[in-house]
């Protein structure tokens, strides 16, 4: 079935995009999915959402799918370019407004997503981060035209105040008709259950991964008496920089052979910098500024205890770094981080200085214990991106043996999410679909021109 | 790397775990949802169980301060209708004055003779200002139609009723922990401006000066003058509200009937309709926490 049969036939159905026939070179898989992937958090931006991204999308380039990305333009940066091992990127040219988030029109972004999944014959699009805009509108102008959606929640949101109450009817909106949604850890599950109505058994929880190859300890452990606590975040309320205002001068009062090495920058810096001052810890705390991911190794290894501060975190991946370079973890019970490490291997503690200083005391006491190589093997044997690909993969799988659904069975999905906000759920439906009918008048799918396809030899092992 | 991690964990060991990590669990789906899941949901934990009594005796602070409201738009009516002139306006401001500082005195423990002092001089110099000021508010807005003064000054003391302070004194008692938010700035400045504008529309200079002091006395110190008495007894407050309440009434109904029933109904819907009202949609209260929420630190952040 071609589009242009679709068309000829006039009556209103649900397309049911074509998985491309595109063999894989080992032969293991008859047909790869076509992967769209979407959000407005990309490289070089950085942080969780798009290393998820990245390592996830190689990793199933790896296992015979395409794969594209697609994000909004950064700076200069627009248009098509290609990553490593033939990963495409499309930045849209549509600026960023507000933290990375491009500015809300509902159907401003219909033409060109339309195009790309035309063009690049998608079979499926996966979005990423509930605070993506670019997200949400690309999930919305999918589903419109027959594609199955996957959705991977990356955060958590609290239910009390203004701001989460409207984030998650937003939330409700996108995921009211996804096919299948993604979580990162078993706690953010329960929350995306909460926020959105899903039921449980279409949410997934796939946990993010570390690549374990980029995060090796160090060959010599720092030698000397002393023990160096590193943090690494940036320095804002949520990463719980308060918490290391009162837990620092405690802790190094307590043990006058700690050091402390804080990377990372932010509204909270000049409070840390401050306590500093008053407790004369200069040359007990170094602060380093902003950290480049690439030097995120490096200053790892130049320590024993790795400590995070966070007052809501749904994964933590800085915690799986931290791990895989043989740090041992001292982090707050928050979210979803319990779930990311063996007891053994992470000491927890509740948000509060005394008992995260009773945390690290105990940390520094078992800490000839751990061997930084055993620690970064076993982590070598508890988190691969290549798992979280295969088991993405068969939430694909099943998000394409999805029944296909009229609009109207949509609609009544749309109702059922608020008195009034499920009728403007609707009307924006509505809304979408003329406009993609239109557009599918003026701009005949047969006249985009689809890509040719091509091969990057991959490095199969 | 499934098969190696199965191999490492006992067939004892194959029930559901609550963790991310060892890729996926042998046996189990990534979408399994084990009977452990939202256990630790708590909903309504911090939910107030309210009682009607209650909640009347706390609506009584809303209704005596819209007594009190009332209270200055009859003595605006009266002054613009020259029912009372400038000596009996000047008058009631000493004497309001007078009550104020008694209040003080005798609700205040710690009241010395020093604060005392500070009070008077402050207000000298308040009403030394006011009173230089009067003539430019006199002739303030002259060419403006009455109509629009009248229009405007209700719209600024809705305002001011709709963002004031109910719970607390609106200026700063002295040794006060909280500074005034600014809705509540707001608020006063609405009904500082309202002042304004009626007393622009008096005859003489010497009137705008005795509404001007009389409006700012009550805008500005009764809510700290009842807070005062709130605090001192609360049984002395009912009393007094309701007191106040049933002299207003009784003003209002002279003036004009319609009026009085207008009062009349907001005081019955403050003070009776509302708590019930609040009681009512409190059974639609879900409130929602689990280890999702942001923890919140146990102590206070000084910037």
């Amino acid at each position: 079935m071609s589009t242009a049969q679709l068309r000829s036939n006039g009556k209103v159905v649900d397309r049911t995009p074509f998985p491309g026939k595109w063999d894989n070179p080992m032969g293991e898989r008859k047909k790869g999915h076509r992967i769209l992937m979407v959000s407005d958090f990309f490289y070089p931006n950085f942080g969780g959402v798009e290393n998820h991204i990245y390592y996830l999308s190689q990793c199933l380039l790896k296992l015979g799918h395409k794969v594209v990305v697609l994000t909004h333009a950064y700076g200069t940066r627009t248009g098509v370019r290609y990553m490593t091992g033939g990963l495409k990127v499309y930045y849209v040219p549509w600026k960023p407004f507000l933290m990375q988030n491009t500015l809300p029109t509902f159907y401003g972004t219909l033409p060109i997503i339309r195009t790309i999944l035309i063009r690049e014959k998608i079979s499926l699009v996966h979005g990423h981060q509930a605070f993506s805009t670019l997200c949400h509108e690309a999930l919305m102008h999918a589903r419109t035209m027959g594609y199955k959606v996957v959705f991977t929640d990356h955060s958590l949101y609290g239910f009390a105040d203004v701001g989460s109450i409207h984030m998650n009817k937003v939330l409700q909106f996108t995921l009211a008709d996804v096919s299948q949604a993604i979580c990162v850890s078993h706690t953010s599950k329960e929350n995306t259950v909460l926020r959105s109505g899903l039921p449980p058994e279409k949410v997934f929880v796939i946990p993010n991964a570390v690549d374990t190859a980029m995060f090796k300890p160090a060959p010599q452990r720092p030698s000397g008496n002393e023990i160096i606590i590193v943090v690494i975040s940036r320095l804002v309320y949520r990463k719980g920089a308060d918490l290391l205002v009162e837990v620092i001068p405690e802790v190094c009062r307590l043990n006058p052979n700690v050091r402390f090495v804080v990377g990372g920058d932010g509204p909270k810096r000049v409070r840390l910098e401050e306590m500093r001052e008053k407790h004369s810890l200069q040359d007990r705390v170094q602060m380093l500024g902003a950290v480049p991911h690439a030097r995120v190794r490096s200053v790892l290894i130049s320590g024993h205890i790795f400590l995070n501060s966070s007052l809501t975190e749904a994964f933590c991946i800085a915690i799986l770094e931290a791990a895989s370079c043989g740090l041992l973890t001292v982090s707050t019970r928050v979210g979803g981080v319990p779930e990311v490490l063996p007891d053994d291997m992470i000491l927890l503690a509740k948000p509060d200085p005394s008992d995260m200083v009773q945390a690290i005391k105990k940390a520094i006491s078992i800490l000839p214990k751990i061997d930084p190589q055993i620690m970064h093997n076993r982590m070598k044997e508890l988190y691969s991106w290549h798992d979280v690909a295969r088991r993405t993969e068969i939430v694909y799988d099943r998000a394409l043996q999805c029944p296909n659904q009229s609009l109207v069975g949509r609609l009544s999905r749309y109702l059922s999410c608020g008195a009034w906000a499920g009728k403007l759920f609707c009307l924006v439906m509505i809304i979408d679909f003329v406009l993609w009918r239109l557009l599918q008048l003026w701009q005949p799918a047969e006249n985009i021109e689809e890509v040719p396809e091509f091969t990057v030899s991959h490095h199969q092992n | 790397m499934d098969s190696s991690i199965g191999a490492g964990i006992s067939p004892t060991q194959l029930r559901w775990r609550k963790v991310a990590y060892g890729g996926m669990q042998n046996g189990f789906d990534d979408n399994y949802t084990d009977e452990s899941f939202l256990e630790d949901m708590v909903t309504n934990a911090n939910v107030v169980k309210r009682n009607m009594l209650n909640l009347m005796l706390d609506s009584v602070s809303i209704s005596q301060y819209l007594s009190i409201i009332a209270m200055v738009g009859l003595v605006w009516t009266y002054t613009l209708t020259s029912t009372l002139d400038e000596n009996s306006l000047l008058l009631l401001d000493i004497s309001l004055l007078g009550f104020g500082f008694l209040v003080l005195l005798l609700t205040e423990e710690m009241l010395s003779f020093n604060l005392l002092f500070r009070y008077v001089l402050n207000i000298s110099f308040f009403m030394t200002g006011l009173y230089v000021l009067a003539p430019i508010y006199y002739t303030l807005t002259r060419s403006i139609s009455s109509d629009s003064i009248w229009a405007v000054t209700i719209g600024l003391l809705l305002l001011h009723l709709f963002l004031h302070d109910y719970s607390r004194s609106t200026i700063k008692v002295a040794g006060a922990v909280h500074n005034p938010s600014l809705t509540s700035c707001i608020s006063l400045n609405a009904s500082v401006v309202a002042s304004v504008f009626v007393a622009s529309r008096l005859p003489s200079r010497l009137q705008v000066f005795g509404l001007m002091l009389f409006s700012l006395q009550v805008f500005l110190f009764a809510p700290l003058v009842t807070y005062s008495i709130k605090r001192y007894s609360f049984c002395l407050h009912i009393w007094f509200s309701l007191g106040l309440m049933t002299l207003t009434l009784a003003f209002v109904y002279t003036l004009h009937c319609l009026l009085f029933l207008l009062l009349l109904g907001l005081l019955v819907f403050t003070s009776l309709v509302c708590p019930y009202w609040l009681i009512r949609i409190q059974a639609y209260k879900f409130e929602i926490n689990g280890p999702w929420d942001e923890a919140k630190l146990c102590f206070d952040i000084t910037d």
